[in-house]
């Protein structure tokens, strides 16, 4: 009996390397209904609250209390799919790992690439790649029908350079396009936010190997610690609160610095940085268990 | 080739793998035997390079397994049948380890055909049987046409003709050149289709030899005879040469001489024969006796090193 017939190119040659590998995640990645499901739920969650948001918005602007107005910023709002999206996205990242451990699939990939950190390099080049075109589908899509739906209920542009209490005192509820200063920027890294979540979220799942920890632990950090901080002294709160990572995410979507976000959101490029050393340190942690720990 | 050296593993104050030196030959098929909890699949997941040896070293080839530059075309493994995402069809999965080795999407299809699951490639692995993930678990490990291939429990799950059909595959991958190491609990499968063997009892190793010397050495043929007058024919054997237990029921267990030469000294003697018939020394007995208190046994003499 023989058991090959393919010509197989030479191994004299090259290593199992980087690019087979990434190849191999795509593989996997794709080929999974799970992917799917959550990709969808990013996109249609992701416009959908954004728009249901925005039209509570709209449709009350005239009853709208004075904070209410102050605080209404046109892109952040469009931009409310966060809410969902950026659990969605960590679910994504954490189980593109964890679910390798579950099934016992982590041993068949450390065997076929036995450097380990081509694994991990692999595995975040394609779920940032996807995140990031997802992200920014949805951020845009989600942007222009904000728009769309504040145009229809009678909302105007307000003119450049104009102040809070210009918006506070406007009749009508303020729209604005993609060129508008800072719009552009803040609608790109709302994707950019999502893409750095599932870079930390993979991490985790690298730490924690069980899906249901690794999600557990996820959610508790996006959601759970904020509420826990509530509880602190004012001035420690106020000064940890806007390395929160959500509060990072809003950071970096907020065009209108209305007087009620001072002290509580940094500025987007500081936010971006601040997440982005977050991702760093869960992946780098991951790295060093997966470098260390038995399959 | 797949070499041991001293190569051990502990968690926490269990030793799994207590020194263990070894060495698989290529171009026969090599049984890893031992009791379920003895060692073998860490053995194997340290040869693989996934689990870190707490001492001594494990290579492939001459070479450590995180040094192999293609390592899915170097060596193949089935270490656990359930290696594989439910949700996943068996082609994706393949294509998915090709793709880390460069290997052409030509040779899924081949491996495919070669284990029998050509006709359901696309269906989930979730939906398949224990026999079929098994049968994908080799697919997967032949994938790179490797020259050494290591198989953890390869016939559990599979119905006799998986069975035989597996023993096939691995004599026929021993044929072409390769190193084959399989290993099992079940003494009678690794009887019928490995030659050497490793066999080791609480993570020690016990024997590092083949199959035949190992039988040989560790099996006694014994012989059941009742006849018309036991204590007469103890006496007749025992002038033999023979060795004797008189049962309770006046039965004889005869060792150390056949029942050809009990049937003549019988018949010479006037003794009627009721009953002469061997007892096959069960080689499962032999290694279940031999494994369960391993500690006091010792290594037997290579056979392979005199040969």
């Amino acid at each position: 009996m023989t058991v090959t017939h393919t010509q197989m190119p030479s191994t004299d040659h090259g290593h199992a390397g980087l690019a087979g590998e990434t190849r191999s995640e795509w593989t996997k990645f794709r080929s999974v209904r799970s992917t799917w499901i959550c990709l969808f739920i990013i996109l249609l969650a992701g416009i959908g609250l954004s728009v249901l948001l925005t039209f509570i918005q709209a449709a009350r602007w005239s009853h709208s209390s004075l904070q209410e107005r102050a605080t209404f910023d046109p892109v952040a709002f469009s931009q409310s799919g966060h809410f969902i999206s950026q659990l969605v996205v960590g679910i994504l990242g954490a189980m593109i790992i964890t679910s390798e451990y579950s099934t016992g699939l982590i041993r068949t990939t450390l065997a076929t690439v036995p450097k380990r950190y081509t694994v991990m390099a692999a595995k975040k080049i394609v779920i940032a790649i996807v995140i990031l075109v997802i992200g920014e589908v949805t951020a845009f899509a989600s942007f222009f029908a904000a728009q769309i739906i504040l145009t229809a209920h009678g909302g105007t542009e307000l003119p450049a350079g104009a102040s809070i209490v210009t918006q506070v005192k406007s009749a009508s509820i303020p729209v604005v396009t993609i060129m508008s200063p800072g719009v552009l920027q803040a609608v790109v890294l709302s994707g950019v936010y999502l893409v750095l979540l599932s870079i930390l979220a993979l991490g985790l799942g690298f730490i924690i190997r069980s899906t249901a920890g690794a999600i557990s632990i996820y959610v508790g950090i996006l959601l759970v610690l904020p509420i826990i901080l509530n509880f602190f002294p004012s001035g420690f709160k106020n000064s940890v609160e806007p390395y929160m990572p959500s509060n990072l995410g809003i950071a970096m979507v907020v065009t209108t610095r209305s007087t009620d976000w001072a002290g509580v959101l940094l500025t987007p490029w500081v936010a971006v940085l601040v997440l982005a050393i977050y991702a760093a340190v869960f992946l780098l942690a991951g790295l060093w268990f997966l470098q260390r720990r038995d399959a | 080739m797949i070499s041991a050296v001293g190569l051990s593993k502990q968690y926490g104050k269990t030793k799994a793998v207590d020194d263990l030196s070894f060495e698989v030959r290529t171009g026969v098929i090599t049984g890893f035997l031992g009791p379920n909890g003895s060692g073998k699949s860490t053995t194997m997941r340290m040869i693989m390079g996934l689990d870190r040896p707490t001492a001594g070293k494990a290579f492939v080839n001459g070479k450590k397994y995180q040094e192999l530059k293609w390592p899915l075309r170097e060596v193949g493994a089935l270490l656990e049948a359930k290696s594989i995402h439910p949700g996943r069809s068996a082609r994706s999965h393949l294509v998915a380890l090709a793709q880390t080795n460069s290997i052409p999407k030509a040779r899924v299809e081949e491996v495919l055909d070669l284990v029998g699951l050509s006709q359901v490639a696309s269906r989930k692995a979730g939906k398949f049987s224990l026999g079929m993930n098994q049968r994908l678990g080799i697919a997967s490990a032949l994938l790179g046409d490797p020259g050494v291939l290591l198989f953890d429990e390869p016939i559990n799950g599979l119905d006799p003709e998986g069975i035989r059909w597996v023993r096939e595959l691995l004599q026929a991958l021993a044929k072409e050149g390769r190193t084959v190491f399989i290993s099992s609990h079940l003494m009678s499968e690794m009887a019928l289709t490995a030659t050497d063997l490793v066999v080791i009892g609480r993570g020690k190793l016990i024997a590092d030899t083949t199959v035949e010397n190992f039988i040989d050495s560790n099996t006694v043929a014994t012989v059941l005879v009742r006849s018309s007058d036991s204590s007469r024919l103890n006496e007749v054997l025992a002038g033999l040469g023979g060795s004797i237990t008189a049962q309770d029921d006046g039965s004889l267990l005869v060792t150390k001489i056949d029942g050809t030469q009990i049937g003549d000294a019988a018949l010479s003697s006037g003794i009627a024969i009721h009953e002469l018939s061997p007892q096959q020394a069960s080689l499962e007995e032999v290694f279940m006796e031999l494994t369960s208190d391993s500690v006091d046994f010792h290594g037997t003499t290579d056979a392979k090193a005199a040969s």
